[in-house]
């Protein structure tokens, strides 16, 4: 006769594995819960832990870019009331040449609306060298000082660099992180390049006697200004729409990092209902395993026989 | 020869205490590691009649013809197979296992990206220290991350090696041994209880060898083995009483071979065979370190050579070394990074050199090599785990069927000492009822 039968070290090696693979599964479904994570280690799922790398460090280089941008904003923000400012003197100086080109007024008059203008000068060039957020010359471009130094009769020079640099805001696109002061004070007047500076001192020297005719300088000094006006108010432009390129890619920004987080939780996340009725199937059955194995066990002819 | 109920009755009673030895053996040994169940094989003693003496009953009664050890060859041969399979296996998954975490558990990938990241950061500002501080800051813990990940995968290497040495020693101390049951095995008595014990042991040695290496066996009709590796056109081990020395080299690069005889030979399975593999991974994943390393290094100091420092002076190597264990940061300085190019004055705002240095390193691409190295090692790891967990639930099938045939079931030794029990009975009233006869006879007067 074949005896078909198990034997007694079989029975429990049988049981012990199938017991010890419940365990497993069920103890890492519980680290899943545990932790939040469904990637102990990368090779649970390569692409998934992959996929999430690259998803974390486009996290790390956005967060930068967002700085980066924060920045560049501060600075364009600065030189936006700056230039509002410059706007601002420039028609006062429009104004002091408009009533210094009256022909009812005397050349003391004269000189004494030139010395105003002479303090007008004095603020736009300390205007000019005005510092952005970083403590750094807001007109130089990337030059460390001043934009501007005045010489012994009090010219100004430009010293900053001819650009101001651009400023990385992620995903290849870049923005020049502000304007040079040659950008919106210099202009032409009548296909001669000149600059607001040069103006406002030219319009000061002639009005406190520089000139032997002050009034037609007055009157050609009104003409130089309002194109340097225009020259200002075109930088202002340039800057609103720098701010509002900014802006927008600081939304499409925001939007791939809600995309990236979405799919950080889609791949890495713990679905929970799911991972707890798995957990909940597996002790199930691990529990009715182990009260068979407990019921089996206890099954002895020895302890029949007597 | 005329029959001798007292004999007989004799006979069988001893031929029960024999089967209940045995018996009481297989209870005694039924969690016994290599044991395999014994049974008592009986044979009926009686003669045929001689010339003349046709009609003669002449029983003699029972004898124990031998006691059988109830193991199947092939069964075995299956454990031993699929044994040495799941060893390899369960050897490289581990070192891999290991590898892998040495390699993601550095940080080194999360290092790589915040060195990117401070870099881009300096851009917004190329003069301000605080910046540049934290440029220097981040490539010192790269720096550092690179070498605790190239000494972790040191430390995995030196672990397998020494785990291989050790296995090297266990399969010349089990082939010795294996040798020296040749020799016993070749002069025991054919059936007797010493043959089947040094059989348990011949076939528990060669269990525990296959964990090491593949084993092709060869029986002979005295049951002494030739044990030969690498397949069945392999060298052999183990021939009678003679067991070949097998021995390890471990080359400069950290992969493992081995010699038998100081002949070469590749094992195909076993945990030595798993071990080799892991090492051979092991070594392309430190190359591929070694790569990140360097290209990360040449990069930025040839960057830094084309620059020049906040103070004006054209830059100073950042990075010394040639390969992730041997990285380290020489800059201490944020002021030295070369952000501007050759030209400007001192303090200069310009850029163009750190956005030269940034796009250079977009080539190498340190951060998405550590990325795909990462992949790599943990793709490998994931493959090899299933095919581990296929090998092993094979194993341990092939291990669980060899167990239920020739290991011990208890209830069946409960139901054979009762067996006995009462054939010993009934033998000790077959001599009670010739003693009866036998009085019977004496009793006449």
């Amino acid at each position: 006769m074949t005896l078909i039968s198990t034997s007694t070290a079989a029975f429990y090696d049988r049981a012990k594995n199938d017991m010890a693979t419940l365990q497993k599964r069920a103890e890492s479904l519980q680290q899943q819960l545990s932790g939040g994570d469904k990637l102990e280690r990368s090779s649970d799922d390569p692409v998934a832990a992959s996929r999430l790398r690259v998803l974390s460090r486009s996290d790390t280089l956005s967060n930068i870019d967002t700085s980066n941008a924060d920045r560049a904003n501060a600075d364009l923000s600065l030189a936006d009331s700056a230039l509002s400012t410059f706007a601002d003197y420039v028609q006062q100086a429009q104004e002091l040449a408009n009533s210094a080109a009256t022909g009812t007024l005397t050349d003391d008059q004269r000189a004494s609306i030139g010395y105003q203008v002479q303090q007008i000068y004095g603020n736009l060039v300390s205007l000019a060298n005005s510092r952005d957020s970083n403590g750094h010359s807001l007109f130089g471009g990337e030059s460390a000082g001043d934009a501007y130094t005045l010489d012994g009769s009090g010219n100004a020079t430009y010293v900053g660099t001819a650009s101001a640099g651009d400023l990385p805001l992620g995903d290849g696109q870049s923005i020049s992180r502000g304007l040079t002061g040659p950008d919106f004070l210099n202009f032409s007047v009548n296909g001669t390049p000149t600059n607001l500076l040069a103006v406002v001192k030219g319009l000061a020297d002639d009005l406190q006697g520089g000139s032997s005719d002050p009034q037609t300088a007055a009157r050609d000094g009104m003409t130089a200004l309002s194109a340097g006006l225009n020259a200002v108010t075109t930088g202002q432009t340039l800057v609103g729409s720098r701010l509002n390129w900014i802006e927008l890619t600081g939304t499409r920004r925001t939007n791939l990092g809600e995309l990236r987080a979405t799919e950080e939780n889609t791949i890495g996340a713990t679905d929970l209902p799911s991972t707890i009725a798995d957990l909940q199937q597996t002790m199930t059955v691990l529990q009715a395993s182990q009260a068979s194995f407990a019921k089996l066990s206890s099954l002895s002819l020895f302890n029949v026989l007597s | 020869m005329a029959s001798d109920l007292l004999s007989i009755g004799k006979s069988g009673a001893m031929a029960a205490r024999t089967a209940l030895d045995v018996t009481a053996q297989n209870i005694t040994n039924a969690s016994t590691d290599g044991y395999v169940r014994r049974s008592v094989q009986l044979a009926e003693l009686s003669s045929s009649g001689g010339i003349g003496r046709i009609g003669d009953v002449s029983l003699s009664g029972v004898r124990v013809d031998q006691v059988v050890r109830n193991a199947d060859m092939f069964r075995q041969s299956e454990v031993r197979r699929t044994g040495a399979d799941a060893a390899r296996a369960d050897a490289e998954v581990t070192g891999l296992q290991n590898t892998e975490d040495a390699l993601e558990q550095s940080g080194a990938y999360d290092a790589v990206v915040a060195f990117e990241a401070s870099l881009q950061q300096l851009a917004s500002d190329p003069t301000d220290t605080s910046l540049r501080a934290s440029v220097v800051e981040s490539a010192r813990t790269m720096t550092r991350t690179m070498n605790i990940a190239s000494q972790g995968l040191d430390q995995v290497g030196q672990g397998l090696q020494f785990e291989a040495t050790d296995g090297v020693n266990q399969v010349n101390i089990l082939s010795g041994e294996l040798a020296r049951v040749n020799l016993r095995l070749s002069r025991a008595a054919d059936a007797s209880s010493d043959q089947t014990t040094l059989l348990d042991q011949r076939d528990h040695l060669l269990e525990q060898l296959s964990q090491y290496v593949d084993v092709t066996t060869t029986f002979a009709p005295d049951q002494t083995v030739t044990v030969q590796l690498a397949g069945a056109s392999g060298p052999t081990i183990v021939s009678g009483g003679t067991a070949n020395t097998f021995a390890m080299t471990t080359a400069t690069d950290g992969t493992i071979s081995f010699t038998l005889s100081g002949n070469p030979v590749v094992p195909v399975a076993g945990s030595l065979t798993g071990k080799a593999q892991a090492l051979g991974k092991l070594k392309e994943i430190r190359g591929g370190l070694d790569t990140i390393a360097k290209s990360v290094i040449d990069t930025i100091n040839t960057a830094q050579a084309n620059g020049v420092a906040l103070d004006g002076t054209t830059g100073t190597a950042m990075f010394s070394g040639s390969s992730a264990a041997d990285m380290s940061l020489v800059m201490n300085d944020g002021s030295m990074l070369a952000t501007a190019p050759a030209g400007p004055a001192a303090d200069s705002r310009d850029q163009t050199n750190l956005a030269a240095m940034q796009s250079a390193l977009d080539t190498p691409d340190p951060a998405g090599a550590t990325d795909s190295l990462i992949f790599n090692i943990s793709s490998a790891v994931q493959g090899r785990s299933v095919t581990r967990d296929a090998l092993d639930s094979i194993a341990s099938a092939a291990k669980v069927t060899l167990s239920a045939q020739a290991g011990v079931s208890l209830d069946n030794e409960a139901a054979n000492l009762v067996r006995y029990q009462q054939a010993f009975s009934a033998s000790g009233r077959v001599m009670q009822v010739a003693s009866d006869i036998f009085n019977s006879v004496l009793a006449i007067k």
